[in-house]
């Protein structure tokens, strides 16, 4: 689908919050982008790297967001502005390097883009609020609504970094990210990709005292001068009747606009578009006249305790609600906004939402569910299938981040927990450590490369007995949307560079290495055989191309994968159970015909992985021969 | 003037696309447009929402529409339009169903069967204003020798039958600035629902 970011100056488009920010940066005329890939912030990267060569600017996937924060900062200091897009938990990663340089500051504009997942759409571990990393790290952050304002506040957080040459978040919720809306387009300011970087020791020696707290002291100084200068720019009254205002923002201004509408309430509302820092004289103003405060923001009352703090000396009788009727757990969507301010408002839309929920969950109760899978021909499944038959159920599975993460489900229920990327190694190894069980820690390549290979370092120096690590190579950063990683053989702007071998890594940092090919099952179980007799820090590289990026690999060649076919139903029949329940490939259906059960394989479905084949009754499952 | 368009159906079939030619096509008449994809974990085989909204930028700000509150919803596959009851209302709602199975991998597994279409349809029917079932998949296998067209077809019915009021001409534009690598089967596919809408 062609990308709409490189419209024309004034053109009216439909974005999504995600290209908006991208189109923002381009505006601002960015000279160096540098992300790892994390969904609800993914399609700020692939956005930006499909274009980057056109408009100019240098585009990397880097091995993870930490390396990709501190090479974007390296630009920004040879004064080239610079952005870096991650999920939440990318910013743990990379927070080790954030946090110390707000102290160090920067010469071009430095934005990091910082998407939130409430609700846990494209996340499994937590419901974070980044948030805190600003008034933790002392950096600024800017909150914008909806498509438009993510191009324009990614313009204006370049322009607020450069003056105060500090890096800037430009945060969003799930929502701001991935909801499309009218987005009109601006000028694109010409870029500057090359830059110069000067030695400064007054600025860069952190060591020599007392320059931390001189730092620390001028990065206060910075904060209080941009909350003098930017609140009014970026924190909006939008006026209306009565006593009870709304303070909102991101995306449940959104919601809460709607809201009043269907309501018919005219309140007024404060939108916070800088969220760090906070004005004091902003919300005192908006305060100081009211009886009551209705606080919407998804995850933690990090306004309502702000406003709660101020309101004492403005305006100590105030009534503040906020977490009392909206929950800290889950997202905001209309449905979710409307009770709670029905409940404070004391006024009704006229849909009883509890009664339709219940018509609604009557007529769902038996429906089948579509449970996540794997793709048809995906190697993970055969991975999975192949490790079963040699560990069985018993084994520890230690899980890790990417789509090999649906292993957690039937039929496999082969990840026994997924905590963080990498962490499968350092889990494994200290389950390892003081039980006797057979451990085995499942990483795909692209998370070996980001966070994986101190974990196996750690093996081969800690742990003699080792659990066997099984890194799935499917060449790509799969669930992200393909991303290329070190071991895919070409960067995020198309150029091809030699592929870092994970089997060769392995190997220098001390384990016995076996790599087998995902699709041929014999060669995985010989090799997990091997491994499973040996001790110590063991490694079974499972290579197989992710098959969707194989089928469109071949589709652009114009090359049809084989199908294959049931060509003996009784044969089939005999390992049924192995086949179709527990290999289960969604392209293997069960039909009736006239009263009998039959098994098909769905030639719109069948991705020809030919692992099936491999594991049914000779002669039962055969290529299809009349396939064109 | 507000419009709530939810689309429905499993990934991997073409819904997200879909909506972005409607999306499109909106923006193309000069309307405000928002929306959003409710996406999950799932790339291929999961229920995927999509909601696309558009008209006076003064009554539109959240990106997903309200429960009980479609104008139109386009499902791209008969069970995920029970799914979707949760945003229709019998006073509102009409619905526009691709009567093309997508059977879910543990339908058997977990003994719950895929219902049939009558069962599907008592299901809807009292969330629906009217219900119109094609089967547009079979249809572009004929015509076009791909599944993938049936969803063209679902949209040119709704465009037919005046039940998403948009121009033929905009959609058309939107079909040919996103997806240029199938622009002439996939104006063929809107043509013959057009056709189909009209004359049904």
């Amino acid at each position: 689908m062609p990308t709409e970011i490189l419209e024309k100056l004034g053109k009216k488009v439909v974005l999504l919050g995600n290209e908006a920010i991208a189109r923002g940066a381009i505006e601002a005329g960015v000279g160096m982008v540098a992300c790892y890939p994390g969904t609800p912030s993914s399609e700020v990267p692939i956005a930006l790297s499909s274009v980057a060569k056109k408009v100019g600017f240098y585009f990397e996937y880097s091995s993870n967001e930490k390396v990709a924060f501190e090479t974007a900062t390296g630009a920004a200091w040879a004064g080239v502005r610079s952005l870096t897009a991650m999920k939440h938990y990318g910013l743990n990663v990379a927070s080790d390097s954030v946090l110390p340089i707000a102290y160090l500051g920067v010469k071009a504009g430095l934005v990091i883009m910082v998407s939130d997942d409430p609700q846990g759409w494209s996340s499994i571990q937590s419901e974070q609020d980044s948030r805190y990393f600003a008034k933790m790290g002392k950096i600024p952050m800017i909150e914008p609504t909806n498509p438009q304002e993510c191009l324009d506040y990614t313009k204006l957080a370049f322009d607020i970094s450069e003056e105060f040459e500090l890096p800037i978040f430009l945060r969003t919720t799930t929502k701001t990210s991935h909801s499309i809306g009218t987005v009109k387009l601006g000028k694109i300011r010409k870029l500057k990709n090359k830059g110069f970087f000067k030695k400064d020791p007054a600025r860069f020696n952190t060591i020599k005292r007392p320059n931390l707290q001189i730092f620390h002291r001028k990065l206060i100084k910075k904060i209080e001068n941009i909350e003098k200068k930017y609140s009014n720019k970026l924190n909006k009254v939008f006026p209306g009747n009565g006593e009870i205002g709304i303070i909102t923002s991101g995306v449940s201004f959104e919601y809460v606009k709607e809201a009043l509408q269907m309501l018919g309430f005219d309140l007024p509302i404060a939108k916070i578009g800088l969220t760090f820092p906070l004005s004091d004289k902003f919300i005192s103003d908006f305060i100081k006249d009211k009886k009551k405060i209705i606080v919407v923001e998804e995850l933690e009352p990090i306004l309502e305790d702000f406003v709660k703090i101020i309101s004492k000396d403005v305006n100590p009788k105030l009534i503040v609600h906020g977490k009392d009727v909206f929950s800290v757990v889950g997202e905001y969507n209309l449905e979710t906004i409307i009770p709670g301010l029905e409940k404070i408002l004391n006024r009704k839309i006229g849909i009883d939402f509890d009664k339709h929920k219940k018509n609604v969950d009557e007529v769902l109760k038996d429906l089948p569910p579509r449970k996540p899978v794997f793709c048809p021909g995906c190697p993970h499944r055969s991975t999975f299938y192949a490790v079963e038959k040699v560990f069985g159920k018993n084994t520890v599975y230690s899980g890790d981040i990417g789509c090999y993460a649906l292993g957690i489900f039937e039929p496999f229920k082969m990840q026994d927990f997924i905590v963080s990327m990498g962490s499968s190694l350092g889990l494994g190894h200290g389950i390892s450590k003081v039980s006797d069980q057979d451990v085995v820690a499942f990483i795909g390549d692209s998370t070996f490369f980001h966070a994986g290979m101190a974990g196996l370092v750690n093996l081969t120096f800690n742990n003699g007995k080792s659990p066997l690590v099984i890194v799935m190579d499917n060449s790509i950063t799969a669930m992200t949307g393909h991303q290329p990683n070190p071991g895919s053989g070409i960067t995020g702007m198309g150029e091809k560079v030699n592929p870092v071998k994970i089997e060769d890594v392995a190997k220098s940092l001390g384990a016995e290495v076996r790599v087998a090919n995902s699709f041929n099952q014999e060669q995985l179980i010989q090799s997990l055989n091997e491994l499973k007799k040996m001790k110590g820090p063991r490694v079974l590289v499972s290579k197989g191309e992710c098959r969707l990026l194989t089928k469109r690999l071949m589709h652009k060649r114009g090359v049809k994968l084989p199908v294959f076919e049931i060509t003996d139903q009784n044969r089939f029949k005999k390992n049924v159970d192995n086949v179709f329940d527990k290999f289960s490939c969604p392209a293997i259906i069960k039909e009736n015909e006239k009263g009998k059960t039959i098994y098909k394989i769905d030639p719109n479905m069948c991705w020809g992985c030919s692992v099936c084949m491999q594991i049914s009754p000779e002669g039962s499952i055969k290529p299809k021969r009349d396939d064109k | 003037m507000k419009f709530d368009l939810m689309l429905t159906g499993v990934g991997g079939e073409g819904v997200l696309t879909t909506g972005v030619i409607i999306a499109r096509a909106a923006n193309i008449e000069g309307y405000y447009v928002r929306g959003v994809q409710l996406h999950g974990l799932a790339q291929r085989g999961g229920t995927i929402p999509t909601f696309v909204r558009f008209g006076d930028e003064k009554e539109i700000s959240s990106p997903g529409i309200m429960q009980a509150n479609s104008d139109l919803i386009l499902s791209f596959e008969p069970l995920e339009a029970v799914r979707a009851t949760f945003y229709a209302r019998k006073e509102k709602t009409t619905f526009i169903i691709n009567n093309h199975p997508y059977i879910p991998i543990y339908a058997n597994l977990d003994k719950i069967p895929y219902p049939d279409l009558k069962k599907i349809l008592k299901k809807v029917k009292p969330f629906a204003k009217d219900i119109h079932v094609f089967d547009t998949n079979n249809l572009a296998k004929k015509e076009f020798s791909d599944v993938i067209f049936g969803n063209t077809i679902l949209v040119g019915i709704a465009v037919g039958k005046g039940l998403l009021p948009l121009k033929e001409e905009s959609v058309r534009e939107a079909i040919k600035i996103t997806v240029p690598r199938g622009v002439e089967k996939n104006l063929k596919a809107f043509d013959l629902g057009l056709k189909i809408g009209k004359s049904s």
